[in-house]
């Protein structure tokens, strides 16, 4: 049995065979930036952990205003993303969904890559 | 076939005094002349802290970065606003956390004491801080504004939002941005519908310039706090904006707040009648929040084209004299 401890997230593109394993989340966004931009690939998430109780909400302003009490300025894209990904939403459609909201006023950014509900 | 036309990509002149040529990029894009902001800009001129209807009790305080230093507020007993600078004299350690002004703090008296005091006043409800040792009046920098804004009834109305975004973008960009409406048909397409630009006005002044709208909607008479189916966007150089609506019972600030070069931070505040947001005052902040994503949007763009080099100096189109005249305050304080 490998004693190695499993990342909390895993990333992947099936069409290049590359991953990311990591524990920061929003490194899964900045990992699918790099490559999309290269390749055009949308990379996929493999394995999500998270580490809070079931969000109920199923679009991205409801997720982002029920994650918001556990961060405190601002709940990270990547683990948005991560939620999406349950709800069959692929990184890039995620990012692509953010930006729609981002545009109405519903969503903003307290920092980089930090989401804020409004 | 297309050439390249080199003479395009030169500087237009170094002189910013001629009126379409804008600030040289180099003041954009180059870390030192942020460093040197710092001094120059925010070391110099009155910079917006916040609103004193925040701290209304006795030792209340918040905390407020301005060019290098860390700025206390704080209501004293007597019922005056006091700024000092958070720091220990003993071992240069901060007093406080940051704190910021819509979840104010108290601070123990006897902590407060022996702090540096730095220049505080105030326009109505709205405190302002000054870092130089021997600053011009607030009256000066703020001219017509302050006996404007004074003449309004703005500390009746009470902080009900705060919005803070990060954006990808030197701050002047946005600054620059925001004291034109040039861009408004093509960035705020649901916005523009509402507003008759051809009797827009834009007025500039030493340190002020307010652009003057008029909008078909408006709020009811005995709401209303300025002239009818009028919206005055006053900005206050450096850094600090006063948004009167004319469509709601409220007004709104902003504060263009640089992080570095390449970023800033937007601070939206919203003061409505009571801190409770109704329905209607929610839908309002979510239009403005959307007129600043579409800026955000168009500025990050600009950015991006700015930071590539190729263009040394921009030239300002013949109705942008708002952006000139901060331009030419910018150069005007680098020169200092």
């Amino acid at each position: 049995m490998s004693t190695q401890e499993q990342a909390s997230y895993v990333a992947v593109c099936p069409e290049c065979d590359v991953d990311l394993q990591t524990d920061e989340p929003n490194e899964i966004v900045a990992f699918h930036r790099r490559h999309y931009r290269v390749t055009g690939h949308d990379v996929k998430l493999e394995r999500t952990e998270l580490n809070f109780e079931e969000v109920t909400s199923t679009d991205i302003k409801g997720v982002v205003r029920q994650l918001e009490e556990q961060y405190e300025n601002g709940v990270p894209i990547g683990v948005v993303a991560a939620v999406m990904n349950e709800h069959g939403l692929t990184i890039g459609e995620t990012l692509d969904k953010i930006h729609e909201v981002r545009m109405t006023g519903g969503l903003y950014e307290p920092r980089d890559n930090y989401l804020g509900a409004f | 076939m297309t050439q390249w036309e080199r003479a395009q990509a030169k500087p237009v002149s170094p002189d910013i005094t001629d009126r379409s040529n804008a600030l040289p990029a180099k003041y954009f894009t180059e870390p030192e002349f942020f460093e040197m902001e710092k001094e120059k800009v925010f070391g110099q001129y009155w910079i917006y802290a916040g609103h004193a209807n925040s701290i209304s009790e006795p030792w209340q305080f918040f905390t407020r970065t301005v060019g290098n230093q860390t700025l206390i507020l704080v209501r004293t007993a007597d019922g005056d606003i006091r700024s000092v600078k958070n720091f220990s004299a003993r071992d240069g350690a901060p007093i406080v956390d940051e704190t910021p002004m819509s979840d104010p703090g108290y601070i123990d008296p006897d902590e407060f004491t022996d702090l540096e005091s730095v220049h505080v006043d105030s326009i109505g409800p709205l405190v302002f801080v000054n870092l130089a040792d021997d600053p011009m009046p607030l009256s000066e920098q703020a001219g017509v504004m302050k006996d404007r804004l004074e003449a309004l009834p703005l500390g009746e109305y009470e902080h009900a939002c705060r919005i803070v975004s990060e954006v990808e973008c030197n701050w002047k960009v946005f600054a620059s941005n925001y004291s034109e409406c040039d861009h408004c048909q093509a960035n705020h397409q649901d916005w523009i519908k509402g507003i008759s630009l051809d009797e827009s006005e834009l007025e500039v002044n030493d340190y002020h310039w307010v652009l003057h709208y008029t909008h078909e909607e408006d709020v009811e008479d005995e709401m209303r706090i300025h002239d009818e189916h009028e919206a005055q966007f006053h900005y206050l150089w450096p850094n600090f904006t006063v948004n009167m609506y004319g469509t709601a019972d409220g007004y709104g600030t902003y504060i263009i707040d640089p992080v570095d070069t390449d970023r800033f931070q937007l601070i939206a505040d919203y003061y409505f009648r009571d801190s409770d947001l109704s329905e209607e005052e929610r839908e309002f902040i979510r239009t403005s929040r959307q007129l600043q994503e579409e800026d955000f949007e168009l500025v990050e763009r600009q950015w991006d084209g700015l930071k590539t080099g190729a263009l040394a100096q921009a030239q300002l189109g013949p109705n942008e004299h708002t952006v000139h005249k901060f331009h030419r305050l910018a150069q005007d304080a680098y020169n200092s």
